[in-house]
């Protein structure tokens, strides 16, 4: 079906291809479709989706979710068949009111006043690996400190002891290769026994984390902590406000979220200091900077390229006739640099006011349920690199994720320098 | 501001999803519920009128909105 008007539809440029993305996001691409008439469509397998591109267009989708729904068909560009959707389905892939059950589940925790509460917690973690980067003269941003800072919050967070860190950023590695066209693993690693296409990121490393979830869940039963898995484990036992799928889903989701996605603003962060040192100056000479500087990063790195809704309902965006059960993608990597919402939107700025970018979503109920830790993080070890009067200096070119889907990095070199 | 409308703000405990929007624009205004995870008015609610649009404009369940108009600050 689709595109649904007797008008044939502007057909935008490629932007799906995961191989694009080894050079960095297509900007002018994006550009290009932001300053097309109406919304154009993108050709994608035996179908194509809409590809909304424009800040404000992007909210409206959003913030829209009895029409654009996030539970039909997928929130990835390619449909699932009907039992792999309920076998993959996550708090991403509902509508309220499941939604909204869900995610209270959880988001107590995430607020910002209990945030601040693991403000020491992140600052110890963070000294610890800024001075390790220190001490080896630098290396590899994103094993050094990039990849484990986040990790290390989010486990402490879920009472995972430190010493199974390691193992489960493997596994959240292997789970972001299953968003790309390369898969290292066997269908049978980690001894996954289960089809692929029902798995989360059709990887076996899910199976691998449901697995860890699950002894973590038997763990925590036979003695509670003060941690969020408890947290779900009582849930579940008091009358079932949350199933047993609910919350392998969820301790998955809160594992590959809570680390994949703030390596990426702090990976693409580094780059953004190393490149743009007068920005930097800024923000060590004036400590008020942190603020504005961590939501510039953010709007910088987007970790989150896009995510698909699906129309519920026959409606209309931006001008363009949508038909119910279209694909409807937002773009979040165009709208964080749309003219339209921006001034000077490709200028890395660290005082820039009013940001309201969509690197955490597009203004709807699906909003990053980690912002202010993400927040929290990226602000601390901005915070701890000004006192150390710190520089960076980026040796060499990136190695970037082949996806669409996430912004990611997968190595980095850096360099220490120290500042006047 | 001399002239700036002071206007009372709610949420709808139904949509709340719990964001943590508000909390972060107004903490004296809001607060989220560590169980329930739903935000309320603490005190008053009384915001001056471009504040409480930020906050409509930013609350992503749409759960907040502007109950009635106060009476104008000196």
């Amino acid at each position: 079906m689709s595109p649904s008007a007797a008008s044939t539809p502007t057909l935008a440029p490629e932007i799906a291809d995961p191989r694009l993305y080894l050079d960095g996001i297509p900007h002018e691409r994006f550009a290009e479709i932001r300053a097309m008439p109406g919304l154009a469509w993108h050709p994608y397998g035996d179908n194509g989706f809409w590809a909304v591109t424009r800040h404000a267009d992007v909210r409206a989708v959003s913030r829209n979710p009895k029409v654009f729904s996030s539970a039909i068909g997928h929130t990835n560009l390619w449909d699932l068949e009907a039992d792999a959707l309920e076998a993959r389905r996550s708090l991403i892939d509902t509508d309220a009111p499941d939604h909204t059950r869900l995610r209270r589940m959880v988001a107590g925790a995430f607020t910002p006043k209990n945030i601040r509460r693991w403000e020491d917690a992140v600052r110890e973690i963070t000294v610890e690996l800024l001075d390790e980067f220190l001490a080896e003269g630098g290396g590899d941003w994103v094993e050094m400190v990039a990849a484990p800072l986040p990790i290390r919050v989010i486990l402490s967070m879920l009472g995972v002891p430190v010493a199974d860190g390691g193992y489960l950023v493997e596994l959240s590695n292997y789970l972001v290769e299953g968003t790309s066209d390369t898969q290292s693993l066997p269908p049978d690693a980690f001894g996954n026994t289960t089809e692929l296409r029902l798995l989360p990121f059709n990887s076996p490393a899910s199976h691998a984390l449901f697995e860890y979830g699950d002894e973590m869940r038997s763990k925590r039963r036979a003695e509670p902590c003060d941690d969020l898995v408890t947290h779900l484990v009582k849930a579940e036992a008091e009358g079932g406000r949350i199933s047993r799928h609910e919350y392998r889903h969820l301790f998955h989701l809160l594992v590959f979220a809570g680390n994949e996605t703030t390596r990426t603003a702090i990976s693409h962060g580094a780059m953004a200091l190393a490149a743009h040192p007068d920005q930097w100056q800024r923000v060590v000479d004036d400590p008020d900077l942190v603020e504005p500087a961590t939501e510039e990063i953010i709007r910088w790195a987007t970790p989150v390229l896009h995510m698909r809704r699906t129309a519920a309902a026959d409606c209309e965006l931006a001008g363009t006739p949508i038909a119910a059960g279209d694909k409807v993608v937002m773009w979040y990597a165009s709208a964080n640099r749309d003219e339209a919402a921006y001034t000077d939107p490709f200028r890395f700025d660290v005082g820039r006011g009013d940001n309201e970018h969509f690197a955490f979503g597009g203004g709807g109920p699906h909003l990053c349920l980690g912002a202010f830790l993400a927040r929290l993080e990226v602000s601390v070890l901005l915070q701890e690199m000004a006192a150390r009067r710190m520089l960076l200096e980026q040796r060499g070119e990136p190695v970037r994720v082949a996806s669409n889907f996430v912004h990611g990095v997968l190595s980095v070199d850096m360099a220490p320098g120290w500042g006047p | 501001m001399s002239g700036t409308e002071l206007v009372r703000v709610a949420v709808d405990a139904e949509r709340c999803i719990g964001g943590g929007q508000c909390e972060m624009l107004e903490p004296e205004v809001f607060l989220v519920d560590d169980d329930e995870a739903i935000s309320s008015v603490v005190g008053s609610g009384a915001l001056p009128r471009p504040r409480a649009d930020v906050v409509v404009h930013r609350c992503p369940g749409a759960a907040v909105s502007i109950v009635e108009p106060q009476r104008p600050s000196e």
